[in-house]
């Protein structure tokens, strides 16, 4: 059934060896004394293994995918030491994982993004927090928040606060966030309570150094097995009776364990400052940008700071005590809702200390604190508390930098274009949304339920297709209500990231069930490849025995999905004929299209240095690319709406007669051959041709092509 | 002690990241503080991405920031030109204190380049504003220098910084970095020497000229005498092409009727209609594509565009599906009338297509073509040539009753020809909406139903919607608030 061409390898052996850290992991290996230097993400991984961590896990994305990115590529440390590496499905299952510090005084740690990931993993984190862990439980969150974020902007913090597991938010600085990684863990088993740890996307990316410790080997571990499992206790499982006496020991024993262990060990950090009457109290992952607010106000160093490391839980008196006296505090706090300064103001109320708090009155209450926001909201501040400081001159200096920008907007004229992500150069999921565009073109509008993953980039320019984006996973489900309201059929695209993630069950089990007549389309490209091409069940060189987990059309069909066609995404005539056929058909239930083409950035960095090692072997290589025949051309980029192609361009006219701009295949074209597809199957222009280019060629080719070329010369016209 | 601010604007896949890392090595190889962080976009090899450094003159770094402030920036760096219009939008780069080391070369964002005609942003703005907004600027193009260095653009752009002399990081610093790197360490030392050679002013750059094509025609010299006699002075360079084009496109005779054709015209219009009139007299149908596709520069053309060496053979493959009406524009009127007709009427127009793939590197491919090349002089035969020709006529009839009324509203009539071109759904699409402007805003502005600046103004805006977004919403809301707004001035009329 699979329609295969010889250059397009089966999903199930698509491998991605190319993809190395191999210097990240040289850094892992550091040891007592050595220097380690690189990002902050990188420094946590190795902080877990100064901690002695017995098991890592977690699910990819952005900006937290590197821990088990480079843990994966350095298989030998961790069998060295011991340490058990799960490459989980979904956040929920990586959560669970932690399951293990339950009853084992074993050390874990779990990374994810947030807010989506802990929103996935949120049964399980109740269900852990609840009884609580004896061996130190650390998840890694990326904060994924502000500029560059992807996600619903919504704080991990609300998690925390519910499910009574403690927060650090380190400030970006690489030997504090080493120590807090460190010190988590004994967080954790002092108060028997999993920590989280929010790493905004900056931080993760921060560069820096630390002095590295030697790494630690888990006393438990899969080198050192343990004979007998837990004695059975009832206390720790999340089960009533015992969920009654879970909750009272979070508050009676666990947050005053927590609070008793932040202030002996220093987590938060007091900063001094000459202005005893004012203060600021600040998030320790905003600390750095609050502190060149004040240096910009030229008031660095003067002003009282109270860093939290640790933002849940606050310590009552750490907070008082610094408050106490003081005419004014800042609370600085990103994001909604204001959590850490409601609790301030009730703390302060109960101890009846009078000071005034400011914070989401001076500051937004919603959106990143950038530079300009944080200088904005410490000039109120100082104006409203403290007149005596004279800030004329940083004031003015602020100014002019906006009428500056004011200014160079004006001679801009305009919003400039924007440059929002797109499908790479020769993408297998451009040519379905290429595809799902003509399918318009014939029966109008449909309905597009969309996912997350790259093919969600389809909602912006230039194909614009998209109604909805529910979760990751999610899309099938989502067009639930949709589908039976609707006259045409509902199409929901899914990766085969997020069919593994959630949408085989959410989706297909659920449509299934309630006999959905819906059309279905998985990209199967073969990783999760929005977060850097991690494996997926239906991935082979999976990294342990380079066997296939679990075949995605096998898994349908198992599951009674009786109308499935598999076709090369590459193909847009057939493709267009398998989406027509789906929304057209008679037959009822769930219509599942698996589109099937190699992610091209993984396919690319296994064969170029294949490619590189025939030529220099001096083997026939053919290199196909597009090209254009810019005389053919009259630039109405027809082409480039149906594909967006970054290496299908623009380039000035030759023709001395045109004035638009005609399209241009630029020399990153790596010869997917969408647009010739697209040419064809959308009747555009004849202007564009695929070039074979015979390198290394045999003595035949050249003697056939010099026959041809002089026969072809002699034909040829003026 | 106060840190030197580095903001880093790049597309994805320029390598934004690489030049943050050397960057970085070759401060720490220096012993200088310093701190970089990234807002890297996504995975893909798209999209924006920033980069921000902080670098202190000394040692330790004390707290340094994480992100970009405006107007404190001391050395923004750029890949594209556009990425640095976007730094100055942002207000990072500042007159009193940024240097601004930027390429000039533009990589069109996906809205510019989806656009139905050119869509490009205002280069001639983003140059005012660098040259405005910024203290010093170090600006050439480093796509191009970065090509004839063999290497890659972050390698030119760390020459460049290197070669502004703005950070205290010797060239051997920055040079140990990049083998310590690893990668292509060769070119990448190149990019990094011709960087640093522009930014000194010790390289020239050639400027990269756009070469427009004339056409090829002989044995129409006496119709450039005649020409060069009857024409201002002005527009003689259109008028030449247009000839040449259609002699070649066709033969003698069709380049005289385009003479013939420009003596009706008001010396004032006649470049401009000159231009559009050749283009659409050298309509594209399979005879001219044939004749292109088998021309005898083609081949050492795509040879150089898809950089194939002198010794290694290429094998070309075109892509044609005619459907029945490019089928029937070959034919006689009549024939093609009666074709069509059926073709609607059976549902199979625009439905029915013989999808072709030529190798015009094979010799039957190649004869194959030349032989539909050669049909030239069937072409006054065909219906697509009637049709052409009653469609110019009509044209240049409104142009000659507009030209009384207002020079303007001619000038807008003739510039809205640009509307008509492409092959197959594009053509049917461009000409549909020139002949919905033409019965809906120039008929009534000829018969004098608005006043002749609302005349002008109106197919102005008319041709600017039909080529605002392919589904002629915007034509259709344009027309409608014409026809609203000229009803008035009708019923007054009346």
């Amino acid at each position: 059934m699979l329609d295969q061409p010889p250059d397009q390898i089966p999903v199930a052996q698509r491998t991605n060896p190319e993809r190395s850290f191999r210097e990240e992991v040289r850094s892992l290996r550091l040891g007592n004394g050595e220097v380690f230097r690189g990002e902050g993400i990188l420094a946590v991984t190795k902080a877990i293994l100064q901690a002695g961590v017995g098991y890592v896990g977690g699910y990819q994305g952005a900006p937290v995918s590197h821990l088990v990115d480079v843990l994966v590529e350095s298989q030998d440390l961790l069998d060295e030491l011991g340490v058990h590496l799960e490459t989980c499905t979904n956040e929920a299952s990586a959560a669970a994982l932690l399951g293990a510090s339950i009853n084992y005084p074993i050390r874990g740690c779990v990374t994810w993004k947030s807010i989506v990931g802990t929103n996935v993993a949120a049964d399980a984190l109740s269900n852990l927090a609840s009884p609580g862990v004896i061996g130190g439980a650390l998840i890694v969150v990326g904060e994924d928040y502000g500029e560059g974020a992807s996600v619903i902007q919504e704080r991990t913090h609300a998690y925390a606060l519910k499910s009574s597991v403690w927060l650090m938010d380190p400030r970006p600085n690489l030997p504090t966030m080493v120590r807090c990684t460190e010190l988590a863990f004994e967080l954790s088993e002092a108060t028997n309570t999993p920590v989280m740890m929010d790493l905004r996307i900056r931080a993760c990316h921060v560069t820096g150094e630390f002095v590295a410790r030697d790494n630690k080997a888990p006393a438990i571990s899969r080198n050192n097995r343990l004979a007998e499992p837990a004695a059975h206790n009832y206390d720790r499982i999340s089960h009533p009776p015992s969920t009654y006496a879970h909750e009272k020991i979070k508050v009676e024993v666990r947050q005053p364990a927590a609070q008793r262990f932040i202030v002996e060990h220093g987590l938060n950090e007091f900063l001094p400052g000459e202005r005893s009457d004012l203060g600021i109290i600040v998030q320790g992952g905003i600390t750095n940008v609050t502190m060149r607010g004040l240096d910009r106000l030229e008031l660095d160093g003067r002003i009282p700071m109270l860093v939290l490391n640790v933002t849940h839980p606050l310590v009552p008196d750490q907070i008082v005590d610094f408050c106490k006296g003081k005419r004014a505090v800042l609370i600085v706090e990103e994001g909604a809702p204001d959590y850490i300064e409601q609790a301030i103001h009730a703390i302060l109320r109960k101890r009846d200390v009078d000071t005034k708090i400011y914070g989401k009155d001076v500051l937004p209450m919603a959106g990143e604190y950038t530079a300009e926001v944080m200088t904005e909201g410490l000039l109120k501040f100082f104006a409203q508390s403290a007149n005596d400081i004279d800030l004329t001159k940083p004031r003015e200096r602020f100014e002019a930098a906006r009428a500056g920008r004011a200014e160079a907007q004006r001679i801009l004229g305009g919003p400039l274009p924007l440059r929002p992500p797109g499908f790479c150069v020769g993408c297998p999921e451009r040519p379905v949304f290429s595809a799902i565009k003509l399918l318009e073109r014939e029966v109008g509008k449909v309905h597009i339920s969309s996912d997350i993953g790259c093919h969600s980039f389809a909602t912006l320019a230039p194909f614009n297709l998209g109604n909805s984006i529910l979760g990751f996973g999610m899309s099938l489900a989502a067009a639930g209500a949709v589908a039976p309201v609707m006259q045409k059929r509902t199409i929901s695209v899914m990766g085969d990231g997020g069919f593994w993630h959630n949408g085989l069950l959410s989706g297909v089990a659920s449509s299934m069930f309630n006999r959905g007549d819906r059309v279905l389309v998985i990209m199967q490209n073969g990783y999760t490849s929005a977060t850097g091409a991690q494996f997926i069940p239906n991935t082979s060189g999976n990294r342990r025995d380079g066997e296939t987990t679990s075949d995605i059309a096998a898994t349908l069909k198992a599951m009674g999905v009786k109308w499935l066609r598999t076709i090369r995404t590459y193909n847009v005539a057939t493709m267009l004929n398998g989406l027509r056929e789906a929304v057209n058909t008679k037959e009822g239930g769930l219509k599942v299209i698996v589109a099937d083409g190699e992610c091209q950035l993984a396919r690319q960095r296994r064969v170029r240095p294949e490619i590189a090692a025939q030529l220099k072997r001096g083997e026939r290589v053919v290199r196909t690319r597009f090209g254009v025949d810019d005389e053919i051309c009259t630039g109405d980029h027809s082409c480039i709406r149906l594909s967006g192609c970054p290496s299908l361009v623009v380039k000035p006219s030759p023709d001395p007669l045109r004035s638009d701009p005609v399209a241009h295949v630029n020399n990153g074209c790596v010869g997917c051959g969408l647009c010739g597809e697209v040419a064809d199957a959308a009747v555009l222009c004849p202007s564009f041709y695929k070039a074979d280019i015979v390198q290394n060629a045999s003595w035949w080719d050249r003697l056939k092509w010099r026959m041809r070329s002089a026969m072809i010369g002699a034909m040829a016209g003026a | 002690m106060k840190p030197t601010t580095i903001l880093i604007g790049a597309l994805g896949g320029d390598g934004g990241g690489v030049l943050c890392d050397w960057i970085v090595t070759a401060a720490q190889a220096q012993g200088l503080g310093v701190q970089a962080t990234q807002i890297p976009g996504v995975a893909q090899r798209t999209g924006a991405t920033t980069y921000y450094l902080e670098v202190m003159p000394g040692p330790r770094p004390a707290v340094l920031a994480l992100n970009p402030a405006i107007g404190e920036v001391d050395v923004a760096l750029a890949t594209e030109l556009l990425e640095a219009g976007r730094m100055i939008f942002n207000g990072f780069v500042s007159p009193e204190r940024t240097t601004l080391i930027a390429s000039t070369h533009r990589v069109l964002a996906i809205g510019e380049r989806a656009a139905m005609g050119d869509g490009s942003f205002d280069v001639g703005r983003l140059l005012r504003a660098v040259k405005e907004r910024s203290r010093a600027q170090i600006l050439f193009d480093m796509d191009q220098a970065a090509e004839e260095a063999g290497s890659v653009i972050n390698a030119v752009l760390l020459g460049a910084l290197a070669g502004s002399g703005r950070l205290p990081i010797p060239d051997a610093s920055f040079e140990a970095a990049i083998r310590e790197g690893g990668k292509s360490v060769d070119a990448n030392l190149a990019g990094f020497v011709f960087g640093r050679g522009h930014a000194r002013g010790e390289l020239e750059q050639a400027v990269r000229e756009h070469q427009k094509r004339q056409a090829a025609a002989v044995g129409v010299e006496d119709l450039i005498e005649r020409a060069r006699k009857t024409y201002p002075a002005k527009s003689l360079d259109m008028v030449e092409e247009g000839i040449r084009r259609l002699a070649s496109y066709q033969d003698r005779r069709y380049a005289t009727l385009y003479l013939d054709r420009l003596d009706n015209v008001r010396p004032d219009l006649l470049r401009d209609v000159a231009r559009h009139l050749a283009v659409r007299m050298s309509f594209e149908d399979v005879i001219r594509v044939a004749a292109a596709k088998t021309s005898r520069e083609r081949m050492a053309r795509v040879r150089a565009e898809v950089r194939a060496k002198p010794h290694e053979p290429v094998e070309l493959t075109e892509h044609f599906k005619p459907g029945i009406e490019e089928i029937c524009a070959m034919l006689p009127p009549r024939l093609a009338r009666r074709i069509l007709a059926w073709a609607r009427r059976t549902g199979r127009l625009g439905k029915v297509y013989f999808s072709m793939h030529v190798r015009t590197t094979t010799v039957w491919g190649f004869a194959r073509l030349r032989l539909l090349a050669g049909l030239r002089w069937w072409r006054p035969r065909t219906y697509r040539y009637v049709e052409e020709q009653a469609e110019i006529e009509r044209w240049l009839a409104d142009v000659r009753a507009a030209t009384p009324i207002s020079v303007e509203l001619a000038r807008e009539i003739v510039e809205s020809a640009r509307l008509i071109k492409g092959y197959g759904d594009t053509h049917a699409r461009g000409l549909a909406n020139y002949r919905r402007i033409a019965a809906e805003v120039i008929a009534p502005a000829l018969m004098g139903r608005m006043t002749p600046r609302a005349a002008a103004d109106a197919v102005a805006s008319a041709r600017v919607a039909a080529l605002a977004d392919p589904d002629g919403e915007s034509l259709s809301r344009t027309l409608a608030a014409i026809a609203s707004a000229s009803r008035p001035l009708s019923q007054a009329a009346e």
